[in-house]
């Protein structure tokens, strides 16, 4: 709890610092969106070990729906944010049944091919605008325009700081929930889902509904940052959720150390930070990761930041 | 008469293989029954089919007047039935605390509002949990007691055979199924489990026991009755030292000795 | 009638590369119980290396189509031979003991490494790149359907090869080992089998005949791109998995079976082919609802 008012409040300084600085700021906001889509993962995979690699197209369930909804009606844009969790956890229900009995390579493939069905989809719906996308018109809660620079005096900050406040907000509240969840009976029981479903099922722990509650809360996560992100960026497109940012994703929660939020939000930080301080492996940066995950599945399994045991008493 | 466990005509096949066939068994509440016979003579189906990992093909089990034929094996265990596994089936990265706390999940309270929200209870629930099993271990080994919050890969393998007894004992079941707990013990260590273990039922009061197990004086010792299967039929069933002198037992497992 | 003759040319094309490709994937598994899911990069490779091989020799002034055909055939096997072998060497077996997701997520990654590679390190790899005729393009009319020559031969090249893995597998002391190893590695050892020495060799056959689905795949739609092996490898594997991993003739009726899927949704949905491959892996997603160990299902079965 401390740790994460702690790392909070850091962010909230270095933004403030930065506060003029549009381009940082906007990488901020990125990487704050990515620890909430990642967080979501990380029950489904690093807790539950119900395997994703669709999580780009569950970003993009949550961003699409954000775009249909700001364009063609009036609903008040906070309840849009959560309704692109919410279009994320029911899209994830058709995979449900195959997810639940599928294990290992078998669940891989299912959302592998639901992945690139999607991909598929995005691009061949006109009403969705093809491959050139969704434009968004500007997010707006309450009495803010999220795109309007601030003002107050002669304090000026960039438009972006204020959904670097409204990301972090999600972020940490997503935070508190995944560290709760590990700290519970329930993580208890994913933990043990994960590790051997047979001793799970012999000690009552139902396998089933707990893949499906993990499975669902985690595409919530992952749609609600998707629907943020789609706002904050004012436009969708099909190549935003292909299978190689599925794959990141992915990369980011190994790297950071499966089934620990700081790790994720670590390597979410170097994973997008990197390659824009260093502009000449940008190029470079997915054959770069592709190849630093390798290196850390044989020398370093646990990642970075490794789990720590929980500690419940 | 008072069978806790009543199985009639029980049978299991895998395609063609019969690996149970027709099993009649009735054990009384409280008693210890010793369950041997040879390799793949169907012990482990026997308990798995009963735990309903398989479903029967055949027959019916009644655990204290109710039939539990077909149910899954969450709701086995919810009625009072508990086990171990031949191969050790601990979480090894979780501490041993959460191991034992998977084996009292039926009374955990596992709703997401107290879970996530208003964590009072849990915390309470916590707290007892962590006394009881503190406590548990403490008969199978007092050390280990101190331990509980370390991961279970780092204790040696007596002990984790030691606290997957417990973690199936935490929730105190009317039933516990051993399937071969001394795996891997020399024979006093497999004598003291089995001490510790008797110790443990004489606590709770009308614990049921069946015990599946190789080593033959254990069985001896601690058992009032067996069952001796070979392929999947029950061959002979009385005091180890009746069956001990049938020579079709004496053909089929102990001549294999 | 000649519209329909057209699908169904088209359709056993992409099953024959679609067979191809989960053969390896289902030798893989079978030997090591892992998927290696650079398979469908591999094949990129290995058709980039074809096309390297054909613009140097021309270059040289081969001018020979049947010894060009030869050395380029050569040299895409070769290529995914070695690359399959080092995949398996580095990659593969050192996690052996590790969970099986691991080994499915380092061949991924491997997949992407070498993906981008191409992009990044081939001569005008980012674009899609014209793969030459190198088979006689002429074609013989049958009623109002053209039956091309080339498609012919490189049907009848894929059944050959088939059949030709599948005798080797069923018929030779190497296949013999190999099923050992698959039926149970220590078993093979007590035999006798050098164990590392047939994953290896297992992984180069398989990947060799990703090369030959490489080269098919360039010759009919006569340009090769670097992303083409990830479609390719994610049917391939979706092909081994609907047939039952392991199970070689299971691999190459999945591989038919999903190019039926797709000429199927290609010719039902007329208004929207563009649907064919939503609607081809939405089938897979059911069948794995339906048939969760796959149309034929796995060999093993679990243990408690
Ligand atoms: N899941 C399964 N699928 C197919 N056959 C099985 C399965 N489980 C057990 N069998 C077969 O059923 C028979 C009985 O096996 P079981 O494990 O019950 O024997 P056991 O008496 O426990 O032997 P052991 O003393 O070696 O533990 C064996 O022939 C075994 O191969
Ligand atoms: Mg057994």
């Amino acid at each position: 709890m401390r740790k994460g008012l702690l790392a909070a409040a850091a962010v909230l300084a270095v933004s403030l610092a930065l506060r003029e600085d549009d381009f940082a700021l906007l990488l901020l906001t990125r990487v704050l969106i990515v620890i909430l889509a990642c967080l979501g993962l990380n029950v489904q995979f690093g807790y539950a070990g119900v395997v994703n690699f669709a999580g780009a197209t569950f970003f993009g369930v949550g961003g699409y729906t954000a775009a249909v909804l700001a364009r063609s009606t009036a609903v008040p844009h906070l309840f849009i944010l959560l309704i692109g969790g919410a279009a994320a956890a029911l899209a994830g229900t058709i995979l449900v049944v195959p997810v639940l009995r599928t294990r290992g390579h078998y669940a891989a493939l299912v959302t592998i091919a639901f992945a690139l069905l999607f991909r598929t989809f995005f691009e061949v719906n006109d009403a969705l605008g093809g491959p050139q996308g969704l434009k968004l018109p500007e997010l707006r809660i309450g009495p803010v325009h999220f795109n309007d620079a601030i003002e107050i005096g002669s304090f000026f900050a960039s438009f972006y700081l204020k959904y670097i406040v409204l990301s972090l907000l999600l972020a940490a509240l997503g935070f508190a929930f995944v560290l709760r969840l590990e700290r519970s009976f329930i993580g208890v029981a994913l933990d043990c889902i994960r590790l051997d479903e047979i001793a799970a099922a012999s000690f009552g722990v139902d396998v089933a509904r707990w893949k499906i509650v993990a499975f669902t809360l985690g595409n919530f996560l992952i749609g609600l940052a998707g629907a943020l992100s789609a706002f904050m960026v004012g436009f969708i497109a099909p190549d935003n959720y292909s299978f190689g940012e599925s794959l990141i994703f992915v990369s980011i929660l190994l790297l950071g150390g499966l089934g620990n939020p700081w790790g994720l939000s670590l390597a979410s930080a170097v994973v997008l930070l990197l390659p824009e301080k260093l502009q000449v492996i940008a190029e470079y940066r997915f054959l770069l990761f592709a190849a630093v995950v390798i290196l850390i599945l044989l020398f370093r399994p646990a990642g970075l930041l490794p789990r720590p045991l929980r500690r419940l008493t | 008469m008072s069978a806790l466990l009543r199985c009639r005509d029980l049978s299991r096949a895998f395609g063609g293989l019969l690996a149970l066939e027709g099993l009649d068994l009735d054990v009384e509440e409280g008693g210890v029954l010793g369950l041997i016979g040879p390799n793949g003579s169907g012990k482990t189906t026997f308990f798995n089919v009963l735990t309903g990992f398989f479903p029967a093909t055949r027959g019916e089990v009644l655990f204290a007047g109710e039939p539990i034929t077909g149910l899954s094996p969450q709701v086995v265990y919810r009625k009072g039935v508990a086990r171990t596994f031949q191969r050790s089936r601990l979480c090894l990265p979780l501490s041993i605390f959460d191991n034992l706390l998977i084996g009292n999940h039926k009374h955990l309270d596992h709703r997401l509002w107290s879970n996530l929200v208003d964590r009072r209870a849990l915390r309470r629930q916590i707290e007892q949990t962590f006394a009881e099993a503190r406590e548990l271990v403490r008969i199978f080994d007092p050390p280990l007691a101190d331990r509980l919050l370390e991961p279970a890969s780092r204790i040696p393998m007596i002990d984790r055979r030691r606290i997957e007894v417990c973690r199936a004992l935490i929730s105190r079941p009317r039933l516990l199924l051993l399937d071969e707990p001394s795996a891997g013990m020399t024979q006093e260590e497999t004598m003291r489990l089995m001490d510790d273990i008797l110790q443990v039922k004489s606590r709770l009061g009308g614990l049921t026991i069946i015990l599946i197990e190789h080593e033959m004086t254990v069985i001896e010792r601690v058992t009032e009755r067996c069952v001796v299967l070979n392929y999947g039929r029950k061959i002979a069933e009385g005091a180890y030292a009746e069956i001990a002198r049938t020579p079709s037992v004496r053909e089929a497992y102990l001549g294999l000795e | 009638m000649s519209i329909i003759a057209q699908y169904v040319m088209n359709g056993a094309m992409l099953g024959m590369m679609y067979a191809l490709v989960a053969v390896g994937f289902t030798l893989f598994f079978g030997v090591l119980d892992v998927i290696q899911f650079a398979h469908g990069d591999v094949l990129a490779a290995g058709a980039f290396a074809a096309l390297a091989v054909w613009l140097g020799l021309t270059r040289l002034g081969v001018a020979s189509p049947a010894l060009l055909l030869a050395l380029v055939v050569v040299a895409a096997t070769v290529a995914t031979a070695l690359l399959g072998a080092a995949v398996a060497r580095f990659l593969v077996l050192p996690l052996k003991g590790a969970p099986q997701l691991n080994v499915l997520l380092v061949t991924l990654m491997m997949g992407t490494v070498l993906r981008e590679s191409i992009r990044l390190f081939y001569p005008g790899g980012s674009q899609p790149q014209l793969f030459p005729a190198l088979l006689p393009t002429s074609s013989v009319a049958l009623g109002e359907f053209n039956l091309r020559i080339d498609n012919v031969i490189l049907l009848a090249a894929g059944t050959v090869l088939i059949a030709g893995t599948s005798l080797l597998v069923t018929r030779t002391r190497l296949g013999l080992a190999i099923r050992a190893v698959a039926q149970d590695e220590e078993t093979a050892r007590t035999m006798g089998v050098d164990f590392r020495r047939i994953v290896l060799l297992t992984f180069a056959l398989g990947s060799a005949l990703a090369a030959f689905a490489g080269v098919m795949d360039g010759l009919y739609y006569n340009e090769i791109f670097f992303g083409m092996g990830l479609l390719l490898g994610v049917i391939g594997f979706a092909a081994a998995i609907i047939g039952g991993l392991g199970n070689l003739y299971g691999a190459i009726l999945g591989g038919f079976f999903f190019a039926a899927l797709q000429t199927i949704g290609a010719v039902a949905l007329p208004f929207a082919s563009a649907y064919k491959d939503v609607f081809a892996f939405g089938v897979v997603i059911a069948l794995m609802a339906l048939r969760p160990k796959g149309l034929i299902g796995e060999r093993t079965s679990e243990r408690v």
